[in-house]
């Protein structure tokens, strides 16, 4: 009986657990209380791996005192626009924060102040080539998202930038590849044209 | 020299069943010989120096050692074709690719092979299959090596394509371990050296992600890495191809070409054993069938690891492990199924074969649709490991009937069956897995449907002698095996005495009957019949 008990207990906590979990915070709940800017200009094209741009936010005055009385850390993302997720499900967007697939990149992550925040970021080797917008998510002390900014419009259609991948291609890979190629090449003629000299030897005997 | 000739001719003897036999029946000076050479194989062999028995642990000329190179060059050719695909969400960010890229590349690594496996049968029958594989493998290794200057997406699909058509080295393992293992038990060495092969495919989906992270830790960038990594697969063929070259051998008593030239060998007409093959419908039933057991499988290579990956969140090494395991679920599914095959045979006979065969491949397909259908890690973790033992049973099945599909035509017949399964594997991967028509759970879904509703037409398979599914065979004597296996041969061709292959193949092949029907062998072989007076 105890053991049964116990078993239950184990298992309906777990299970609550992923009731939890199931269930994120909807992005449409979420108030867009930031003022977010980012440096690149609408169409601008940049580096990765050289590319900087420069971040600020502060919180907008517009609302009533006391919104951000439990704003605990901001963390900024970099967001695909729709033109960069259209036939790629791995971008999915999603209402349900946890199944949304929309900020992949962190860019940082630094204790809410209401103002005076801005960070210069170097962009990543591992940024993909596409079109994106900033956004910033707020999470309170227990880590749940309370509150977002974005440099864009609602329709994710204003203030988009492009990022260029580095090729991922070296010098050296390309070289040490054509020699490896060349060698193995070399080995199949090397040991056809031996092998037939050995067979005309041996049928001559 | 007689001497030699005529033992070396029987040593060839069932391989193509075409060769030239003479006046009197060479068996019972064979067999005086045979106690003489027996000696010098380290396994049991019969009259045609074909080993009775598998030792896996062994690597002994020729039989063993032949064995183990088959079996490795063809897992080597399926690491380096599916090794993309567990990389796949980090090469989708290097080289901008969308879902029909992805879909398209993965559509034409496995039907780069569709037309290679026909030209491998030809091959193998002209130069031998050691030079087939060693050639495949070799110049499989720059292709693989090239990977380092892929830059955009239609680089990539071209790349795919090029690996692919490496595949080819199934019809050369299949057809090597024939020359060298009796026919008792083909079934289980064939379903033994392709499954370890085929393992390959899963053995890559951990291999690829663990190299990839290692030559992270280096410093290399993730577009960077990915590159290196394909340098270990194209060593792999370099050191395997240069193995097979140098340790290989043809045929139980030495290589192609000095039989060829000594004259021991002689070569069937290529039109002759390519009419033979198309024109018999049950090659076309297979072609059909296994697209749907081993095209499944293809398909399921480059599907898995990023179904996991995006469908449940998990990091990349992980969904890597599970998709590796899917492919690891060969190293003893495939050789089952074979083995299920033959145990059938012994009470039921063919019929018994091709049961098992449909019961297995349907099981695969059911397990498919739940697959498709589970939303929890668990449940999908145990539908795709039941899927995975349906679907590779079912190939190691299919293979327990198709050496006796045809006596003469077994090679091109093979060739168009594994043909077949590629045709397979690209056209569920175009349908299901290439478009945004189909989320992936419900191209799982419907795939699974597929594979059942075609894996119907295994009833159609009938022989005369022995029957199908639902028909028992002919109880008329005139349709016995001998009738079956000589009518590939013309009467020109049969006055020449060259059909005396497959009458000894007939013959030996009467355990189809099943254990009801076993005729006495006391009866007077008649190839022992002169021919010429």
């Amino acid at each position: 009986m105890a053991t049964f008990s116990g078993i239950f207990v184990a298992s309906a906590i777990v299970f609550s657990c992923f009731g939890v979990t199931a269930y994120g915070v909807l992005f449409s709940s979420l108030q867009q209380t930031l003022l977010l800017n980012s440096s690149p200009s609408q169409g601008q094209v940049l580096q990765g791996g050289e590319g900087q741009m420069s971040i600020t936010w502060s919180l907008n005055k517009s609302y009533p005192t006391g919104t951000d009385s439990n704003y605990k850390t901001v963390e900024v993302k970099l967001c695909y626009a729709p033109v960069s997720q259209v036939d790629r499900g791995w971008r999915k967007s999603n209402n349900n924060l946890k199944k949304d697939k929309t900020c992949q990149i962190n860019v940082v992550t630094m204790p809410y102040k209401p103002s005076n925040n801005n960070f210069t970021w170097t962009i990543d080797k591992e940024v993909p080539t596409a079109t994106y917008f900033i956004r910033a998510y707020v999470y309170d002390s227990a880590g749940e998202v309370v509150a977002y900014g974005q440099t864009t419009d609602g329709h994710k259609k204003t203030n988009l930038f492009k990022i260029t991948a580095i090729t991922g291609r070296h010098v050296t890979i390309d070289v040490c590849a054509a020699c490896f190629s060349v060698f193995s090449v070399i080995s199949l003629v090397g040991f056809y044209l031996v092998e037939k000299k050995k067979t005309k030897i041996s049928v001559r005997k | 020299m007689a001497n030699a000739e005529g033992s070396i001719g029987s040593s060839v003897h069932g391989l193509t069943g075409k060769e030239q036999t003479f006046a009197f029946s060479v068996s019972s000076s064979s067999n005086n010989n045979n106690n003489e050479r027996a000696t010098k194989f380290s396994l049991p062999v019969d009259s045609e120096h074909k080993a009775k028995t598998l030792k896996i642990f062994s690597f002994a000329q020729p039989h063993m050692r032949s064995f183990h190179l088959a079996w490795i060059s063809f897992f080597t050719c399926l690491i380096s074709t599916f090794a993309a695909a567990p990389l796949v969400p980090i090469i989708r960010d290097n080289l901008d690719l969308t879902r029909s890229d992805i879909g398209n590349a993965g559509v034409a690594s496995v039907s780069g092979s569709i037309f290679s496996r026909l030209v491998m049968g030809v091959v193998c029958d002209l130069i031998g299959p050691r030079y087939g594989c060693a050639f495949v493998n070799l110049l499989t290794a720059p292709v693989v090596f090239s990977v380092a200057f892929v830059s955009t997406p239609q680089g990539y699909i071209a790349v795919r394509f090029m690996i692919g058509v490496s595949l080819a080295t199934f019809v050369s393992c299949q057809y090597w371990t024939s020359t060298m293992f009796n026919g008792q038990i083909i079934g289980l060495v064939n379903g033994v050296a392709a499954g370890w092969g085929d393992m390959g495919g899963g053995v890559t989906q951990l291999l690829m992600p663990f190299l990839f992270h290692i030559i992270q830790l280096t410093g290399a960038t993730p577009f960077t890495a990915w590159r290196i990594a394909f340098f270990i697969p194209g060593w792999l063929h370099i050191i395997v191809g240069v193995m097979v070259l140098v340790l290989g051998q043809d045929l139980p008593d030495g290589n192609l070409s000095a039989l060829q030239k000594r004259g021991d060998v002689h070569k069937d007409k290529f039109s002759k054993v390519f009419w033979f093959a198309v024109t018999n419908y049950r090659t076309w039933v297979f072609f059909l069938v296994y697209g749907f057991s081993m095209g499944v499988q293809l398909c399921m290579n480059n599907v898995i690891a990023e179904y996991f990956y995006d469908k449940f969140n998990l990091k990349l090494h992980t969904a890597g492990v599970i998709a590796g395991a899917y492919g690891m679920v060969n190293f003893v599914a495939r050789p089952f199924g074979g083995y299920a095959s033959d145990l059938a045979a012994r009470k039921f006979g063919m019929r018994g074969r091709l049961w098992i065969l449909w019961i297995v491949q349907t099981l695969g397909g059911v397990f498919c649709v739940w697959l498709g259908r589970a939303d929890t890690l668990p449940i999908a973790i145990l539908a795709m490991i039941l899927f995975s033992v349906g679907a590779q049973a079912a190939c190691g099945a299919t293979y327990g009937v198709i050496p006796f599909v045809s006596r003469r035509s077994l090679g091109l017949i093979s060739g168009l069956t594994g043909a077949g399964g590629n045709f397979g594997g690209g056209l569920t991967q175009l349908i299901f897995f290439s478009s945004t028509t189909f989320s992936t759970s419900m191209g799982l879904t419907w795939m699974g449907f597929m594979a059942v509703a075609c894996s119907v037409p295994i009833a159609l398979i009938h022989f005369p002698q022995w029957g199908s599914m639902f028909l028992p065979g002919s109880k008329d004597e005139k349709y016995n095996e001998e009738q079956y296996y000589c009518s590939e041969w013309t009467d020109d061709e049969k006055e020449k005495g060259l059909h005396h292959g497959s009458i000894k193949f007939a013959e030996n092949s009467r355990s189809e009957r099943g254990r009801k029907h076993i005729i006495s062998s006391a009866a007077t072989p008649p190839y022992s019949t002169p021919v010429h007076v």
